[in-house]
């Protein structure tokens, strides 16, 4: 089945039909979207800050990942949810889209730094975990993450002024 | 009021806004990062007051960074809403949704800015005090996130 198609068989889909049909259905999905947004990125971002160096600087970056992360992965739920919601009920207009190609190389971009991150970066962390300023590796991942995460929340939002 | 509203709408600055759906776009894109960060260090910085986060770690060391976060989201955030604000001045000013979202960034911007900032720089301040001002700052910043849902969504 080729791209189309699936997101032919997304758009008619249950959940997908709601969103379409019902009053405030769009509305809902968009704000839980926009508030599980708010919480990801918005608690990940004091965690990328203290890779590069910048905040917090006493919290060791174990303990500040480890306090941070439920609030971040609870939000990312949210987001993900949401967004898969979305995208089921606008598919064929969202593959057309420069800008959901964008926010999906984005993505895909956030998953393989953070993988990067805690497969290979992370297991050096004994020796910067309480230095102000972290290894090099440690600090382009932050960076990498921080730029990743505004081009995703850039082209989100470009998609909804360039796809209706 | 309504002729101010009406003057900032006629601007060319709002005409050219007015006039490019990518501008606009760029400018809504750029608002909602700046209410991330707000977000983001809003949460971090309440929580750590109320007692929920970071509790391990002295209110001087989370929660004041975490509000000069939030200083530079509000900073972005009101650079981008103004020009977001200037084409459709008259409309989005009689919007009941719109002025709750005003009055509450007002009383949140505000409250950040004096008692929040208060709290979290001195040093012995009670353990309920710094609690009560938590609930507050995260009371405000989430009421002014939902009415600005609301209001990009039902306007």
């Amino acid at each position: 089945m080729a791209l189309l198609e699936i997101a032919e068989w997304l758009e008619a889909t249950g959940i997908a039909r709601w969103v379409q049909e019902s009053q405030y259905g769009f509305a809902i999905v968009v704000a839980v979207h926009i508030l599980g947004l708010t919480l990801s990125v918005g608690t990940l971002v004091w965690f990328d800050l203290r890779l590069l160096g910048m905040t917090m600087l006493r919290i060791p970056v174990s303990h500040l990942y480890r306090r941070l992360m439920p609030w971040t992965l609870t939000g990312f739920s949210v987001m993900f949810t949401s967004g898969a919601i979305l995208l089921a009920a606008y598919a064929t207009a969202a593959y057309g889209n420069l800008y959901f190609r964008i926010k999906v190389v984005a993505l895909l971009l956030a998953g393989v730094n953070a993988l990067v991150y805690h497969r290979v970066t992370e297991r050096q962390i004994a020796g910067w975990d309480e230095a102000r300023l972290p290894s090099m590796a440690a600090r382009t991942a932050g960076l990498i993450s921080i730029v990743v995460w505004a081009v995703v929340i850039l082209a989100g939002r470009m998609m909804s002024y360039t796809m209706f | 009021m309504t002729e101010m509203f009406a003057w900032i709408q006629a601007t060319e600055i709002a005409g050219t806004v007015r006039d490019s759906v990518l501008l606009t776009g760029a400018l809504s894109a750029t608002h909602l990062l700046g209410f991330t960060l707000v977000t983001g260090g809003a949460f971090v910085a309440n929580l750590r007051l109320i007692g929920v986060l970071l509790t391990d770690h002295p209110v001087i060391d989370v929660a004041r960074p975490a509000g000069r976060g939030v200083a530079v989201g509000v900073g972005i955030s009101l650079a981008t809403g103004l020009l977001l604000f200037a084409p459709r001045a008259s409309a989005a000013s009689a919007n009941s949704i719109f002025q709750l979202k005003m009055l509450l960034l007002g009383l949140a911007t505000a409250f950040h800015f004096t008692i929040h900032r208060s709290a979290t720089r001195r040093v012995g301040v009670a353990p309920r005090v710094l609690r009560g001002v938590g609930a507050t700052g995260f009371l405000l910043w989430t009421g002014v996130a939902m009415a600005g849902c609301a209001f990009i969504l039902f306007e």
